[in-house]
């Protein structure tokens, strides 16, 4: 049995009248890719956003790896292995993409030590696996789309995490790149063994990659199991098809 | 065997057995050291050649050494710091208050203004935690403001007159000379605190600067603590401009809140950020154009420089806003870390 990594329970978070989360309780297990499934508005982001630690919980629990993380400021979560990507790719615009990764090979960690060569040859392994090396002198402004969305993979790599959350990667990629992408998350999670929580609005994604699927809706989790439960549950298809009506 | 020879790439020098060579290709200058060598040999030019613009000279390595801590509070807590002259009034009015009524020491003092900028920065550093883009900018830009209204309240401060009678740094029967220490003494500090930020540029820690200055929330979801280096960065800079205080006082004898605190003291700083350019070394260039059109603009322009001033100023920042005036040299660097200005957020 695969030890479980992170905990959420009971997890809730409003903003004003609105509850954008509305008692979440589910578990990872290490090496599980799981998917995170739900109409617009359903929550998803503001979840990755209370796991990395970006929002404060109103109430709940959520723990990493045994250690309650629930107030613990993003940059510990960090250090202890949890890493993100962002729906709309958010890098250091002003750094080469080489440094991008940089800063995550050289705070990513505790290795106070550790030297900025030796964090840039690190990073240099990371540009390579995705496929970004020959970027690596160009500002991170520069990049498409596309490779931000890449860039944003090997930065959170470069922290060594755990788990990674992947938010929406394939959001806004042609066809052809979301394939590349998905097979490079694949190999990824292989070679680093690393565990995956992917937001996905494209549902056919998912079904593909995850072993998993949560699907939340107006903030509650309405359903939890394989791909291929989750498809069959009528609250889902309800969630994302709406009511049947009858005319 | 001669002394000096030519060769063809470089000029060798022997002498008591030891060869020394320079490379004569400019791809092998060194132009941090020839900057240094100029500046070192411009006040003596300036002893013999123009005597009084030593003063000029002075002021303008001053400049820098606020600005360049500026710079590094502006890339370690992405916020600019639009009152950045509060903290030359903290060191000033403390090396002045400690000298007249305990008759302290410049040396003493120094350490004192050092703390004093120490304790301030440290009071205010929550500033950087708290508010950000616009806020940050008003909230700085009152600082020296409010700073300036206390030293009319408080008899203390000596009011608009300020204070006099601070013991000079250097004190030689002759004028002149005593100038032309000064100007090594401000060129010592601007060197100073170049190489301080160089150093800090090429660290670790400048990386983690930058990348709280391009987006603070990724960095700090990056693993980067950026309350501890926000803090850091503001207090740190904090105590190098309180120095700059300190000379003032020591180096005029004087030192009055209507000269330091007003937001036409900002201006020049802010200047000879813009126009400089990128990089240090332009930061160094642009303290010295912008003190030389302040004096050129008095001497020629008399009763109109006030006038004058701020509009030369305005068609430098339009015509110099992108690259500085270093930049039509150091154009091909445009890989270099460019800080943002974030005013909005």
């Amino acid at each position: 049995m695969a030890k479980e990594l992170l905990k959420v329970t009971d997890v809730y978070k409003s903003f004003g009248g609105l509850t954008a989360v509305n008692g979440v309780s589910f578990s990872i297990y290490e090496g599980e890719t799981v998917g995170l499934m739900g109409p617009n508005g359903a929550g998803k982001t503001t979840l990755i956003n209370l796991i990395s630690g970006t929002l404060p919980v109103d109430s709940g629990k959520i723990e990493f790896a045994g250690t309650d993380i629930t107030r613990l400021p993003p940059w510990k979560r960090c250090k202890l292995g949890l890493a993100r990507t962002y729906q709309i790719p958010r890098p250091f615009p002003g750094l080469l993409t080489s440094a991008n990764i940089v800063v995550g090979a050289v705070c990513g960690k505790d290795m106070t030590e550790r030297s900025l060569m030796d964090a840039a040859a690190e990073a240099m392994h990371y540009l390579e696996i995705v496929g970004l090396f020959h970027k690596r002198n160009i500002k991170a402004e520069e990049l498409s789309l596309y490779e931000l969305r890449l860039l944003e993979l090997a930065r959170a790599l470069a922290t060594t995490p755990k788990l990674i959350l992947l938010d929406e990667v394939v959001a806004g990629l042609n066809p052809a790149e979301a394939d590349e992408a998905v097979k490079l998350i694949e190999r990824i999670k292989d070679y680093f063994g690393v565990t995956v929580l992917w937001i996905e609005h494209v549902m056919a994604v998912l079904m593909k990659a995850a072993s998993r699927v949560i699907v939340l809706h107006y903030g509650q989790k309405i359903a939890e199991g394989s791909p291929q439960e989750v498809a069959r549950n009528p609250q889902v298809i309800e969630a994302y098809l709406g009511e049947e009506v009858n005319v | 065997m001669s002394i000096i020879e030519w060769e063809r790439d470089r000029v060798v020098l022997r002498l008591f057995g030891v060869k020394w060579d320079w490379a004569i290709e400019p791809r092998y200058w060194r132009p941090h050291i020839i900057g240094i060598g100029i500046l070192f040999l411009t006040p003596v030019i300036l002893y013999f050649v123009y005597p009084p613009l030593l003063a000029t000279f002075i002021e303008g390595s001053l400049l820098p050494c606020i600005v360049l801590p500026v710079i590094l509070m502006l890339i370690g807590t992405g916020r600019f710091n639009f009152g950045p002259q509060f903290f030359v009034g903290v060191g000033g009015f403390t090396a002045g208050l400690l000298s007249i009524h305990f008759g302290l020491g410049p040396w003493v003092t120094l350490l004192a203004a050092a703390a004093a900028g120490l304790l301030t920065g440290l009071i205010f550093s929550p500033l950087t935690l708290l508010a950000g883009g616009i806020y940050f900018a008003l909230l700085t830009m009152l600082l020296p403001l409010i700073f300036l209204e206390i030293t009319f309240v408080f008899e203390i401060f000596k009011g608009d007159t300020g204070l006099s009678g601070i013991p000079f740094l250097v004190n030689f029967p002759n004028f002149m000379l005593n100038q032309l220490l000064y100007a090594f003494i401000a060129l010592a500090l601007m060197l100073i605190y170049l190489a301080i930020t160089d150093r800090v540029l090429r660290s670790r820690y400048a990386l983690q600067m930058a990348a709280i200055n391009d987006d603070e929330e990724v960095a700090n979801g990056l693993g980067v603590n950026i309350n501890r280096i926000k803090i850091i960065s503001f207090i740190g800079p904090a105590v190098m401009i309180s120095i700059v205080g300190w000379f003032y006082a020591h180096y005029f004898g004087a030192f009055s809140s209507i000269t330091y605190l007003p937001i036409t003291f900002m201006m020049k700083v802010f200047m000879a950020l813009v126009i400089g350019g990128r990089g240090a070394w332009a930061i160094v260039l642009g303290g010295y154009v912008v003190t030389l059109i302040e004096v050129l603009l008095i001497r020629f322009a008399g009763d109109l420089s006030p006038i004058l001033f701020p509009i030369t100023m305005l068609a430098l920042l339009l015509i110099f806003r992108e690259e500085g005036i270093f930049g039509l040299y150091r154009k091909r660097h445009y890989r270099d870390y460019k800080p943002r200005f974030k005013i909005t957020k």
